[in-house]
């Protein structure tokens, strides 16, 4: 009977309290839908950049004609196989600058030799035997030639997501094997094509995730250290003792960001050696940059949790808040798989979580040695989280000691 | 306003959802005045501090704190402000929330350290200054905050309910300190919910239900009732209040 007691008071408590209800009903709910939104298994928006070098001529034996050539502009048929829902095929002219696309907004870059379809109708009649075709109104039969030395389709991928690698590779395998079944030929995909991992194979699942699982334990650290203490500062009411001296909101807001920087350093430089040494992670860009990341991202975060500490009356709230935080970041900001697997409808949530930024840059730096200027963009909107979070937390900071 | 008020309240009205905490309360104080603000609790004492100091916003009324419509940012350094609840860091030590305190005033650390004799002799904590503040009774750690609130020297200070938890001997000693304060013309406003205890106040406004019941000081009020003691004077009060007839 007792412990109904316990229980019963735990529970009048909890349901007197009007946002922790709240809380308590809505969590679970965001959780599946996030998880059931992000969760799609499908990719889409896949960027891949195409070269098609391919005259559209294939010239074969026959038993009826001798030589003829046929056209048929199979690499055109490869780019029409390719799932518009997965992929986003961009056409370009120029062999080197798609390589250079690969790593930089795509993840393969397809050149098809201008031999494509002469060899593909050869390959093809070898492997599958003699066939017949349509030339110039008459039905003929093709004939295998002598094996062509013609060059492969190069496919370069970027390998530093294995997970993505594997699906574009898939997706890329099966626009292929659509082409030959055209041919109605039973010949060996692999066998005309030339993969090149940008990475060779290098980097691991555990390396593409590492970034964005040190970025999510920042957050979850930095946010609810900051939090709690705030809220501590105000239940405990030395925040309004504080703000009723002669110091300036931001001079205190400056102060918690200053302490709690310095702890969001100590705690980075632990889960960064810690990867490194204990797990070899890959880190092979320039430690300076990574700094910035960091110091970008906690600054950004620390706005965060003190907008949080304003929401919550007490810890028990503040940590619910907390949660509505953590729980998209470690879904929603690309850690495990990346945006493109998400739908669109959930992608623009993607976008308004700090964690997405510092995990694409803590990623370009730390697997492929990005410089500053390819961070331009993630740099810029974590300065401006850090900007508003900061500016709103030092709005919201007398509000604090008001409402304390 | 006159010179020598430093506090003023006019028609100050605060409410919390559809509780009246202040109903058109009006008040004023001197400089160099020890003004008792007597009452029950809940009858609107420290609502009505934390208003004057600009930590509440009231909805009607103004108040005015050493000639600054109040909230302002003007009057923070000679202010002190003592908060019912402790406010004091449980894991520093007691020297360590001092030092703490004293930077916000920009007092520098030898100065802190000359203060923080002075007031912890006052207190009766010299021997505990390098004590974790969390291990001290209550009533010590309302102690150290009533120190910390008078670290600075201000000009006026609002302590509210600074007796509370002390023993009689050491309530004694504080009300003889506020009076020596005030004497040098520091104004303290100082709330206490044992209406005797206001006799050693040299103004006395008794605060029930939001509002003032009446204010002078002791004597005046003692002979207003025609009683003894403010006990006695606080409960006619009150039942004149109840009764207008």
């Amino acid at each position: 009977m007792t412990s109904l007691a316990v229980a019963r008071n735990v529970l009048r408590r909890l349901l007197r309290d009007v946002r922790t209800l709240a809380l308590i009903v809505v969590l679970p709910l965001f959780f599946v839908l996030l998880y059931g939104n992000s969760f799609s298994g499908s990719y889409s928006g896949l960027r891949v950049v195409v070269v098609d070098q391919d005259n559209g001529l294939a010239s074969v034996r026959t038993a009826e004609l001798g030589r003829i050539t046929l056209e048929m502009n199979l690499a055109s048929a490869f780019i029409d196989a390719l799932d518009p829902d997965t992929f986003d095929v961009r056409l370009v002219e120029d062999e080197e600058a798609a390589i250079a696309a690969v790593g930089a907004g795509s993840w393969a870059a397809v050149v098809f030799p201008k031999s494509f379809s002469n060899a593909i109708v050869n390959e093809a009649v070898r492997a599958g035997g003699e066939r017949k075709a349509t030339f110039e109104g008459e039905t003929v039969t093709l004939l295998p030639s002598d094996p062509l030395d013609a060059p492969s389709t190069v496919i370069v991928v970027d390998d530093s997501n294995p997970l993505l690698a594997s699906a574009v590779l898939d997706g890329l395998d099966t626009a292929f094997a659509a082409v030959l079944e055209t041919q109605r030929s039973t010949l060996d995909v692999d066998s005309l094509l030339d993969v090149r991992p940008l990475y060779d194979g290098r980097i691991r699942m555990l390396d593409f995730t590492a970034p964005g699982i040190i970025g999510f334990a920042m957050t979850l650290i930095t946010v609810l250290l900051t939090a709690m203490a705030v809220v501590r500062e105000r239940t405990g009411g030395t925040l309004t003792r504080i703000l009723i001296a002669p110091v300036s909101a931001w001079q205190v807001t400056l102060g918690y960001t200053l302490a709690f920087s310095a702890i969001a350093a100590v705690q980075t430089a632990e889960l960064f050696l810690a990867s490194v040494l204990l797990f070899g992670v890959r880190f092979v860009g320039d430690p300076g940059i990574v700094a910035l990341v960091v110091v970008l991202f906690a600054v950004g975060l620390q706005g965060i949790a003190t907008l949080i500490s304003t929401l919550s009356r007490n810890e028990a709230q503040a940590m619910q808040f907390v949660l509505f935080l953590l729980i998209p970041s470690i879904m929603l900001s690309g850690v495990f798989w990346p945006l493109e697997t998400m739908p669109a409808t959930i992608r623009p949530l993607s976008y308004a979580i700090p964690l997405t930024y510092a995990n694409t840059a803590l990623r370009k730096v730390m697997l492929t040695d990005a410089p500053l200027g390819e961070l331009t963009f993630e740099l810029a909107v974590l300065a401006a989280i850090a900007v508003v979070a900061l500016g709103l937390s030092v709005f919201t900071m007398r509000r604090q000691a008001y409402s304390a | 306003m006159s010179a020598e008020q430093v506090v003023r309240a006019t028609g100050l009205v605060k409410r919390f959802g559809r509780q009246t905490a202040l109903d058109g309360l009006s008040l004023s104080v001197r400089q160099g005045q020890l003004y008792g603000l007597a009452g029950p609790n809940g009858a609107g004492k420290t609502t009505l501090i934390r208003t004057l100091c600009g930590l509440l916003r009231p909805d009607e009324g103004e108040a005015e704190l050493l000639g600054w419509r109040m909230p302002s940012r003007r009057v923070r350094a000679q202010l002190g402000y003592m908060p019912q609840d402790f406010a004091v860091y449980d894991d520093l030590s007691v020297i360590q929330n001092l030092e703490f305190y004293g930077s916000l005033y920009a007092l520098r650390r030898a100065q802190v350290r000359a203060r923080a004799d002075e007031l912890l002799e006052l207190v009766r904590l010299a021997d505990r200054r390098r004590q974790r503040v969390g291990t001290l009774s209550g009533g010590m750690r309302r102690r150290v905050s009533l120190a910390i609130s008078l670290l600075h020297r201000p000009r006026l200070a609002f302590l509210d309910e600074p007796t509370a938890g002390v023993d009689p001997k050491l309530r004694r000693s504080f009300w003889d300190h506020f009076n020596a304060l005030a004497e040098q013309d520091v104004t303290l406003v100082v709330t206490t919910h044992l209406v005797e205890e206001a006799q050693r106040c040299g103004a006395v406004g008794f605060l029930m239900a939001g509002r003032l019941l009446t204010e002078g000081s002791p004597d005046e009020i003692l002979a207003e009732t025609g009683t003894s003691n403010l006990d006695d004077a606080f409960i006619v009060l009150q039942e004149r209040g109840e009764d207008p007839t």
